[in-house]
């Protein structure tokens, strides 16, 4: 069997360093063996960097340009994005078919997508593709998975007590705090605060496999839209430029979806609750008054929107770390970031983490096989940038009007993590509207020439999250603490046909006709 | 204090039934029930990425851990004594800490893990946590260590490991609950020793009148020590070392061929006992015996 898998990885190494081979010697990468071919960076790359030192870009472009980004879109195949389809195949497939085996492996998948894309890639094009791996890994991995660590420890250490009666109106107003908390403190943050109490409060209740589901729709992902704190994808968005209070524009939208899944949620709810014949004086459960443990947590969770909030305002110029320029703005921002987690954790009595059900399992899982997205989804995200000029010219050419977007994204959002894909698209339209400009130059004006194409992304990717178990991290959390509370929940595809098709896909139509038409 | 009902958590490791029948020699101390505790870590079934909870597997490892219990319930019936069986899912000493509550025990019995590369025995972070959290005492169990002397490196069974308790005192009131738990292994203990050692650092700067009568209240105290087991018709020794605290208990339990240290656990200086671990942390740390840490 290992032997077997050994050979497997072997032979997609081989044919991913042929083919990467071919297309570097398109660019001119490949040449005779000479001294230099040794040193990590080639002659051209040299030549290349010589020019950008007499003449400099600005800061940002810097680091594309260095690494010869725009070439590097152009000359790789469309079969080079096989990689990061199969790390997100993986992702949706494994869990329903081999759950044991995926629990249990999924760091070796991820590094095994990684390898198959890294590798080849790096032998094939040298100190080039050295430099996105470190790019990517720096610039975005490193950042992402500090602001997730750090909304999860710091609201993990936030807990809720107290008896709550699960009726109609009390469970809306719960699902409506959690909606409007989701921007502040991340999904993710938000869902793991509100989840138990949720469940604890209707525990009585017959009916519960809907609430979750709703709970997962409005607390897990729209509720998320507003800020670049709310959901992964709109923090990407911030990493690469959008400005932080740019998201609230996609408050409408956000409203209008709110509105709409509470108003469906309190019908539904209503009409069980006299179903199951509960009214206020059938429960005699001793009541507990609420009260909140740990919520000098909000102390921090305030830091934390300030760290990048500052990190968006500041300029302090640029570091190189490992031949990466990075805002010196954005270290602090992580280091900081970094200093409310640990400062949580040491203020918060472990009592309350234990009583939240705390485990770092989630975002451990999250940092692994993001690992794997985020080296994977170089080549696709360097043939977006290439627009017209790379191998996805076609798709480029077919996504045109917002709505395209909007359902593009969406779509792909909801079977694939939303981040890789917010990405995905985000420079889909930069390549799209503002072909072979540096980004630092093409996202203003993505902000405000075409500021409805970017809604439409951000709405679509943080939205669609919602569609199924896999579309967005939170997702799996909820569904987890809920069945391991006794609430049965549907299948992968009962979840889908049953919930998102009914609710979910109403909704998004009636958006659209609003706002993307 | 007494030791009538007790915990005893297990993963199933190699030498866990013998590390169970070792702690049924206490039926004789008057031990009535034993609570068989294993938790299925959250980890293991729950956040499957992507997915959702393993319930099949869930139920799978909970079948499989309840027909182990029942095999060993056999053995503790056989010995006159009552079982429970708890399993459960969750976060390992918040689960272990809750039955212990919810069973009103006595004692907690957890594991050490075998002897690693870095040749002492392992003291896992969550054994040392629940050391730290538990109201109830603990008792550390090594059934089958391997340590490091200055013969090598050998291996050591520890299968009757209440007959002859040592205790290291530092004078402290948990010290003094130690010398009760002592009493209450009455009809196990064959005889005891009783230790405390002067460190180093608090002689530093004295002259020798100073120590000689350090030496001599530390005896006075030890003899007490000692008089109070003898009422107990419980033989005991006294040992007072001057040097560093936790070489020198572990020199005295070998010499005196001790067959468990019981420390008292002190609740001062936990910041630094969290981040560093105190003197019975230590000890229970690197100890080829059983350690009993009384809260």
């Amino acid at each position: 069997m290992r032997a077997s898998c050994l050979a497997a990885v072997l032979i997609l190494l081989d044919i991913f360093l042929v083919s990467f081979t071919a297309s570097a010697s398109k660019m001119g990468l490949v040449h005779e063996t000479t001294a230099s071919e040794a040193a990590p960076i080639t002659q051209r790359d040299a030549t290349h960097l010589q020019a950008v030192e007499d003449h400099p870009p600005p800061e940002h472009e810097k680091t594309h340009a260095q690494s010869g980004h725009v070439n590097l879109g152009e000359v790789l195949p469309i079969w080079s994005c096989i990689p990061f389809i199969g790390m997100l195949l993986s992702i949706a497939l494994f869990p329903l078919l081999l759950p044991e085996f995926w629990h249990h492996h999924f760091g070796k998948v991820s590094a095994f997508w990684a390898v198959c894309m890294g590798l080849p890639f790096v032998i094939a094009f040298k100190g080039v593709a050295l430099h996105e791996i470190l790019h990517i890994i720096l610039a975005d991995y490193v950042p992402f998975i500090i602001l997730l660590w750090s909304l999860f420890t710091v609201s993990g250490g936030i807990l809720l007590r107290g008896s709550l009666r699960g009726t109609p109106v009390v469970n809306t107003v719960i699902l409506a705090i959690g909606t409007l908390l989701a921007s502040w403190m991340g999904t993710t943050g938000a869902a793991m605060l509100l989840i138990r109490p949720f469940l604890k409060a209707n525990k009585h209740r017959k009916n519960r496999t809907f609430m979750v589901v709703f709970f997962i729709f409005l607390v897990a992902n729209v509720g998320g839209s507003l800020t670049p704190l709310g959901d992964p994808p709109l923090f990407l968005g911030f990493l690469h430029g959008v400005s932080f209070f740019w998201t609230l524009k996609i408050f409408p939208q956000m409203l209008l979806v709110s509105v709409l899944l509470l108003m469906a949620y309190f019908i539904m709810d209503t009409y069980f609750y006299r179903r199951e014949g509960l009214s206020a004086k059938t429960l005699d459960e001793k009541k507990e008054p609420l009260r909140l443990e740990g919520y000098h947590n909000f102390l921090f969770l305030l830091g934390i929107i300030g760290c990048v909030l500052f990190s968006g305002i500041v300029d302090w110029g640029e570091i190189s770390t490992l031949g990466i320029h990075r805002a010196v703005q954005d270290w602090v921002r992580d280091g900081l970031l970094i200093l409310m987690g640990v400062l949580s954790m040491m203020t918060t009595s472990i009592r309350v983490r234990e009583d939240n059900d705390f485990s770092w399992a989630p975002i451990i899982e999250v940092a692994y096989l993001f690992m794997g997205i985020f080296i994977t989804m170089i080549p696709c995200l360097s043939i977006l940038k290439a627009g017209s000029t790379g191998a996805l010219a076609a798709l480029i050419n077919s996504v045109q009007k917002p709505y395209h977007y909007f359902w593009m994204t969406g779509a792909l959002s909801s079977f694939l993590d939303n981040a890789p894909t917010y990405l995905t698209f985000f420079n889909t339209a930069i390549g799209s509207f503002f072909s072979g400009m540096p980004e630092v130059e093409a996202v203003p004006l993505l902000m405000t020439e075409k500021s409805i194409y970017l809604a439409a992304i951000s709405a679509g990717s943080v939205f669609f999250g919602s569609v199924s178990y896999i579309g967005n991290a939170p997702n799996f959390m909820v569904r987890s603490i809920a069945e391991e509370a006794g609430t049965p929940m549907p299948s992968f595809f009962g979840y889908i046909l049953k919930y998102s098709l009914v609710f979910l896909i109403t909704v998004f139509l009636i958006v659209t006709v609003v706002f993307f038409r | 204090m007494k030791f009538e009902r007790v915990l005893f958590h297990t993963q199933f490791r190699e030498y866990a039934f013998n590390s169970l029948k070792a702690l049924l020699h206490l039926k004789k101390a008057g031990l009535k029930e034993v609570v068989l505790v294993y938790i299925i870590p959250r980890e293991d079934v729950g956040f499957v990425p992507y997915g959702g909870y393993l319930k099949d597997a869930e139920k799978r490892i909970h079948a499989e851990a309840e027909s182990h219990f029942k095999d060993w319930q056999k053995a503790i019936h056989n010995a006159g004594i009552r079982s429970v069986i708890r399993i459960k899912s969750g976060i390992l000493n918040a689960c272990i800490l809750k039955i212990a509550e919810e069973e009103k025990v006595d004692l907690i019995v957890t594991g050490a893990k075998k002897r690693t590369t870095l040749e002492k025995i392992y003291v896992g972070s969550h054994i040392l946590d629940i050391l730290r959290r538990s109201q109830v005492p603990v008792l550390m169990g090594k059934y089958m260590v391997e340590f490091e002397s200055d013969e090598g490196i050998l291996s050591r069974k520890n299968s009757r490991i209440f007959e002859r308790p040592l205790l290291a005192t530092d004078w402290s009131d948990p010290s003094e609950r130690g010398l009760s738990a002592i009493r209450a292994l009455k009809g196990v203990v064959k005889s005891a020793v009783v230790t405390h050692v002067v460190d180093s650092k608090l002689i530093k700067g004295m002259d020798s009148s100073q120590i000689a009568e350090l030496e001599k209240e530390s005896n006075r105290r030890l003899a007490a020590y000692r008089e109070r087991l003898r009422k107990e018709t419980m033989p005991a020794e006294i040992h007072l070392a001057i040097g560093k605290s936790v070489p020198e208990i572990l020199r005295i339990s070998r010499e005196t061929e001790a067959t468990l240290i019981i420390m008292g656990k002190t609740g001062k200086d936990w910041i630094e006992q969290y981040w560093l671990g105190g003197v019975s942390h230590r000890v229970a740390e690197l100890s080829e015996l059983p350690v009993l840490l009384v809260p």
